[in-house]
């Protein structure tokens, strides 16, 4: 038998983005500064909705929509875009040691040993996912969940993901501010085309218990580990006061404006296949978020790879075709070349104005 | 130049575990990301910067650096203070991938303890070993994964 790791899990209760997010800060705290073992926090937020650390919330979010529908929204500590959390999606928070044995070295090695875990969940609950790299679960060219990382004191790391076990669309498309809402009633068939939910996958209902379950179990098969259920200590709770009082529930964080300039644009071109229309967000040189959309034949699972290649990259000309041609398959898109999405994105690039 | 394993690692420069690098030019140390770094990081998205006039002391995080989704550590390899950012960095993070050790400049720092701290880079043969070793420990754990 393995190492025994900490498990702190919180059911039934959703917490509030301040509680969560401090206590996922204090994690990779305690793995320092008290020679913790790796922490896993398991548990569900309030409705709401988490921008990331170097995300500008006014430009990604509808605030004034989230505030008349009651729904909170604070900034993370990790990497990575908005997510909209509630009641049935898991929050999943590790501090653990970069030099942990078994946890693959570098920024995509550990992005890759624990969606091991998440896939390994998943397979449990009756759902074939993969790993789309770098960043995504995915099934079938959808996506299942998000992962982000921050690396923390010393030599500690803090990863966080989400898993979609059931999923309000019709919420997101109202409360988030990207392309994909511009579309107005594309909105709801964009987002539901490019993301999944476990219950849907699964054919059927499965509570958060079942995934929390299914995920504890991956990592201690994973990492031959097993896990102790266990609170935070006195000092802990110190910390994770500490973070609540402020950072998470401070205007000067939640609004931080240390993030690249946040822009979006529309590039359409005429090709032999069809209207092709690009959506683009910009976070300062790199794109964000696309979407590739028109009226030209090819399948919704290729698209959205294409578009997964280009999510946090260089919006330069050079960089779009080098990530382009890593999952390019010539005769996917009926009648339209590489050359032509690439010219829809920088006429999109080109057309950007301030969100 | 130095070609280490494919890494492309100057000579000149000075080495700090955490894959900051500096060039010293009297007491004034440019500082900014190596090749190793950026190659295993990929596409740079944003850096969140020191002030100038910020004192740092070696070995301190003293910014942020965000690739995808993950956000690592940008670690001051000398003691002094902040004369300058790197400005251009507003508009185009991708030159650290694509000049790491030219347009890709990240700070300038005045240097207040080079002649006790440079020991503690690395350079020459010490940092042959540090990138190998770095490589076979990134090979072994995905042996282990097979």
């Amino acid at each position: 038998m393995g190492e025994q790791w900490r498990l702190f899990r919180h059911e039934g209760i959703p917490v509030t983005t301040a509680e969560g997010l401090g206590l996922d800060d204090t994690l990779p705290w305690s793995v320092i500064n008290k020679s913790s073992p790796p922490i896993l926090h398991l548990y569900n937020f309030v409705s709401s909705a988490i921008v990331g650390k170097y995300q500008d919330i006014t430009a990604a979010l509808r605030l004034e929509r989230c505030r008349a529908k009651g729904i909170e929204y604070n900034r993370r500590s990790t990497g990575g875009g908005t997510v909209i959390m509630g009641p049935t999606v898991v929050a999943l928070g590790l501090g653990i040691n970069v030099d942990y044995p078994g946890l693959k070295k570098g920024i995509g090695g550990v992005f890759e040993s624990l969606a091991a875990v998440l896939i390994r969940t998943m397979d449990t609950l009756g759902v074939k996912a993969g790993f789309r790299p770098k960043n995504d679960i995915e099934v079938g060219g959808r996506k299942l969940a998000g992962l982000s990382a921050a690396s923390e004191e010393g030599r500690a790391l803090l990863f966080h993901t989400s898993l979609l076990v059931d999923f309000d669309v019709e919420l997101m498309t109202e409360i988030m501010n990207t392309p994909v809402i511009k579309l107005q009633d594309k909105g709801y068939n964009c987002f539901s085309q490019r993301m999944t939910t476990i219950n849907e996958q699964a054919g059927r209902s499965i509570s958060m218990g079942e995934v929390m379950d299914a995920i504890q179990a991956s990592f201690e098969e994973e990492f031959r580990i097993t896990f102790r259920r266990d609170q935070p200590d006195e000092n802990e709770l110190e910390t994770l006061r500490g973070f609540i009082n402020n950072r998470y529930t401070k205007t000067d964080w939640i609004f931080s404006n240390r993030h690249p300039r946040a822009r979006m644009g529309v590039g359409q071109i005429k090709t032999p296949g069809g209207l092709l229309e690009v959506y683009l967000s910009l976070s300062g040189s790199s794109i964000e978020h696309l979407l590739i959309t028109g009226d030209f034949f090819s399948n919704s699972e290729y698209i959205n790879r294409l578009e997964n290649a280009l999510k946090w990259t260089s919006a330069l000309r050079e960089n779009i075709i080098g990530n382009l041609e890593s999952v390019w398959e010539d005769g996917a898109i009926h009648g339209v070349g590489m050359d032509s999405i690439v010219e829809a994105i920088l006429k999109a690039k080109d057309s950007q104005v301030r969100l | 130049m130095a070609d280490i394993k494919g890494y492309n690692m100057p000579d000149e420069l000075y080495y700090h575990k955490e894959n900051s690098w500096a060039r010293v030019e009297g007491t004034k140390v440019t500082v900014g990301m190596s090749d190793l770094f950026q190659k295993e990081a990929g596409d740079i998205v944003f850096v969140d910067l020191p002030d100038e006039g910020d004192e740092v002391s070696q070995g301190e995080v003293c910014g942020k650096i965000q690739s995808r989704k993950w956000i690592g550590k940008l670690v001051s390899p000398v003691s002094g203070e902040i004369l300058e950012t790197n400005e251009d960095l507003d508009d185009d993070t991708g030159v650290i991938n694509q000049d790491p050790y030219g347009k890709g400049w990240i700070l300038k720092i005045e240097a207040s303890d080079l002649e006790s701290e440079l020991g503690n880079l690395m350079q020459g043969q010490a940092l042959v070993v540090f990138v190998e070793a770095e490589l076979k420990r990134s090979e072994e754990e995905k042996s282990k994964a097979k």
